[in-house]
């Protein structure tokens, strides 16, 4: 086991500088690119994710460690071969109709980034036949939706319905989250999972494609 | 334990059958048939029987509690998370979270009677009084004029009312009048001997009246609050303010922000009804007292004026809200009305006139067009003056003559109090001024007694001083104070869990004998709250290129901005550092806004052409926004502004 320790305190006071600078003399040290990614970056991604959800962190510090990461990300790159990362999901991502939030699903987005899912963000206020057509183009693992208004959430049930009309619901697993949204909501509308947060939802979502946190 | 609980046994006159379920809520003996596995909120919804609470029934907000008297299950998570372990051993639960699945007895605290307590509020500063019309420029909706129809004319076999026109004068050929007045008016007429008091609304008679009463007109303003409603009562002779009341809004029991409201108007097909009853029932009350007050009667009441956010003017003229709650947020309709106010539903004179102001989109109504005509700052060319009226949603106004940008900002409702853990609004017990004296914390409570709870600007000052000695970091964090001079309010940092609440007042010192605390979460909510109200500012000033040090003067509006400390909301980052000097409060702005169209009528006019003048920048679209909205989460002294 590698001493990510210097590398995992930079990222998580989102210090770019510094976490490039670590990364940089890991590689440098030998370790491997896979390694600095799973036991370093990703591995303190779930930490940041947990103080987030307990309410230790705010917004801003969880995106500024979120793109501390992505910059780290960066420079693993070119160490990479094909087929070396095998993306965790495909996530398809978006704010429901006539809801223009577009912070949280961003940061859910970011967190899933950071814990090795592949997303395609389709923005705000997107319509239940885009998020079909957009299931049939992609062919995502996961659907997100989120909604930041109680009077927004009932797109999220359109959204399920258009999706089981067009044959596409048993496909896809669907995740959804917001301020007002609940688990029993969640139950209610027939989605897969609720994330109470972006933190949460990472954890949802390794569940819902049976990845379990242990095998990291 | 069990064996104290009662099980509610149901007066002998109900039959009872195999699938009836009854709630009993004490102390008032009230009986309610409830459909099987309903939650008590549920039930209690289609009642008058008020619940507090802020999050209708989402089993967030921990408000909505009642003792259960009967047998009842283990509590849900929800309910542990937010009860304390006193609570749920008493037999607290949360009324939202606990289904009916028999007959069930619960006590409704003493809480929901002191909140439906109407109670008195802002009366107008001496400053705004300046404000109101001069005497000499008065020239009210409502005038009424001593009209004598000359014996001549009463042997042409004129109609009655082309009498009163020739009476009145030649610029009263055109005169309609209503028609309560027209059906008394031969009588009227006669018993006047052909000389009486002629009731006008611009070219319409009214009333006609006995010339005694020349000098009876009285107008009402109301403003149209999302958590309070105000009345004001002025007399049109002389343009002086008789009596104002207040009462809180009885739509909060369908969730104390706007949104739960549109939610609710959604989703329930009389929703919009029940609104609109339950806003006209407050009005109509805050009216019998006013005229209690003043001695007066409904008939002498000839005309109002309505200012309140567009949502609010939607909901009391009974006109759908929905198209306002998602985007791209279209209202009904816009421009200001002017009404037959017992069509609406007020009890006025028969024939008396409602106006609503003129709004701009759906989330800039009139109450901030009346804020904006109180201020003045259409009037100037020179100066570039900030407004902010922080409620749930931040209206914000900034520019001048040349140039007036509007915008609104979701804060949420934290800085009235709700979403707070212990947080309430601006009424008896709410701690509403903190201070810090010698290292030890003041705070200032409303009605001088013992504290319950914690208002807006109190929250704003607590903030305030516990980022000043360090418990609040710049992230947010609470945390003991690394300063050694903390000593004593380190003592009230209360850590659980990892995370940290602050004691504001301990038990033995509140009046309900329950610590008040500032949590974690509800430093998050202000922080999101603050967030939004300065990220609209900043993006109004980008828009108009200026900086902070081009602001020449700041008006606050509202109850906060009255109440708010304004160097703690600087030190907060609710609003940008400027000298203290140029920032003014200007009451309930929007009330004086529509007493000024009340009582000189060109202001209306001016209501009219500021909605084509100020523009608009709708916020949601915007990712300037956004990233503003991030950077002022923090506390940085330095926060870009």
């Amino acid at each position: 086991m590698n001493d990510f320790k210097a590398l995992s305190e930079a990222i998580s006071k989102g210090d770019i500088n510094k976490a490039v600078a670590e990364t940089k003399s890991a590689l440098e040290a030998g370790i491997s690119a896979q390694d600095i990614l799973n036991q370093g970056l990703i591995a303190t991604m779930n930490e940041v994710g947990d103080r987030y959800s307990k309410g230790l962190i705010f917004v801003p510090q969880m995106l500024r460690s979120a793109k501390t990461m992505q910059e780290c990300t960066k420079l693993l790159k070119p160490y990479f071969q094909e087929g070396d990362v095998v993306s965790k999901g495909q996530v398809l991502m978006g704010t429901v109709r006539g809801d223009l939030h577009d912070i949280g699903k961003n940061l859910v987005s970011m967190m899933l980034e950071g814990a090795g899912f592949t997303i395609t963000d389709l923005g705000v206020d997107v319509a239940p036949e885009i998020f079909v057509e957009k299931v049939r183009e992609v062919e995502p693992d996961i659907v997100g939706m989120s909604a930041l208004l109680s009077t927004t959430m009932p797109a999220m049930a359109d959204t399920i319905e258009a999706l089981q009309k067009a044959g596409l619901r048993k496909k896809v697993k669907i995740m959804i989250g917001g301020a007002p949204v609940t688990e029993r909501y969640a139950q209610k509308i027939g989605a897969d999972a609720y994330g109470s947060d972006a933190g949460s939802a990472v954890t949802r979502a390794k569940e819902l494609l049976g990845i379990d946190r242990s095998e990291e | 334990m069990s064996m104290s609980r009662r099980r509610p046994r149901r007066p002998g006159k109900r039959k009872r059958h195999t699938s009836d379920v009854w709630l009993h809520v004490l102390p008032d003996d009230r009986w309610f048939h409830v459909a099987l596995g309903e939650t008590i909120w549920e039930t209690l919804q289609s009642t008058d029987v008020e619940l507090e609470g802020d999050c209708y029934g989402l089993g967030r907000c921990g408000k909505c509690k009642v003792k259960v008297l009967s047998e009842i299950e283990a509590p849900s998570d929800a309910e542990r998370a937010l009860l304390d372990e006193d609570e749920l051993e008493q037999g607290i639960r949360l009324a939202c979270r606990t289904r009916i699945n028999r007959d069930l007895a619960i006590s409704i605290s003493e809480e929901e009677e002191a909140a439906a307590e109407y109670f008195s509020i802002l009366t107008t500063s001496h400053v705004l009084s300046e404000r109101y019309i001069p005497q000499d420029q008065l020239e009210p909706l409502i005038s009424k004029q001593l009209v004598t129809l000359p014996f001549s004319l009463q042997h042409e076999g004129l109609s009655d009312l082309d009498m009163i026109k020739l009476g009145l004068g030649s610029e009263y050929r055109d005169l309609q009048a209503s028609l309560y007045c027209l059906r008394t008016l031969r009588d009227d007429l006669e018993e006047g001997s052909f000389r009486g008091v002629a009731v006008l609304h611009d070219h319409c008679l009214l009333d006609w009246q006995d010339e005694e009463q020349i000098d009876r007109r009285y107008g009402l303003v109301f403003d149209l609050g999302t958590s309070t409603l105000v009345g004001k009562l002025f007399s049109l002779a002389d343009g002086s303010e008789v009596a104002v009341g207040s009462c809180l809004n009885s739509q909060k029991r369908y969730g104390s922000d706007l949104i739960s409201r549109l939610q609710y108007c959604q989703e329930h097909p009389r929703g919009l009804k029940t609104m609109q009853s339950l806003i006209l029932k407050d009005l109509n009350q805050i009216t019998a007292n006013l005229l209690e007050t003043a001695t007066i009667n409904p008939e002498d009441i000839f005309v109002a004026v309505a200012a309140g956010n567009t949502t609010m003017q939607h909901l009391l003229l009974g006109l759908s809200p929905t198209g306002i709650a998602q985007a791209p947020f279209s209202p009904v309709v816009t421009d200001g009305l002017v009404l037959d106010a017992a069509d609406v539903g007020l009890h006025l004179h028969p024939a008396a006139i409602l106006y609503t102001m003129p709004m701009k989109s759906g989330y800039i109504g009139g109450d901030l067009l009346s804020f904006i005509i109180a201020s003045g700052v259409a009037e100037q060319q020179d100066e570039t003056i900030l407004g902010l009226d922080m409620g749930t949603n931040g209206e914000i106004f900034l520019g001048n003559g040349k140039r007036l940008l509007t915008c609104s900002a979701a804060a949420g409702p934290a800085l009235e109090g709700a979403r707070i853990t212990h947080g309430m609004n601006g009424r008896a017990g709410a701690i509403e001024g903190v201070a810090l004296e010698d290292g030890n914390l003041r705070y200032r409570v409303i009605g001088n007694v013992k504290p319950e709870g914690i208002c807006g600007s109190g929250l704003v000052d607590l903030v305030a001083v516990l980022l000043e000695c360090g418990i609040i970091d710049e992230n947010g964090l609470i945390s003991p104070s690394p300063r050694a001079d903390c000593r004593e309010l380190n003592s009230r940092v209360v850590t659980r869990s990892g995370l940290s609440s602050f004691l504001v007042v301990p038990a033995e010192e509140s009046a309900r004998e329950r610590p008040i605390y500032l949590t974690q979460k509800d430093v998050r909510e202000f922080q999101l709250a603050k967030a939004a109200i300065a990220a609209g500012i900043k993006t109004l000033m980008d828009h108009l290129g200026v900086g902070v040090s081009d602001i020449d003067r700041v008006y606050l509006a509202g109850a906060l901005g009255n109440y708010i400390d304004h160097h703690s909301a600087m030190r907060t980052g609710l609003m940008p550092r400027v000298d203290s000097e140029i920032v003014r409060s200007l009451g309930n702005a929007a009330s004086t806004g529509a007493a000024m169209v009340l009582l000189a009528k060109h202001y209306w006019q001016t209501a009219f052409e500021l909605t084509g003048f100020i523009e608009h920048i709708e916020l949601s679209w915007r990712f300037d926004f956004n990233q503003y909205f991030i950077d002022h989460m923090t506390f940085h002294e330095d926060n870009p502004w």
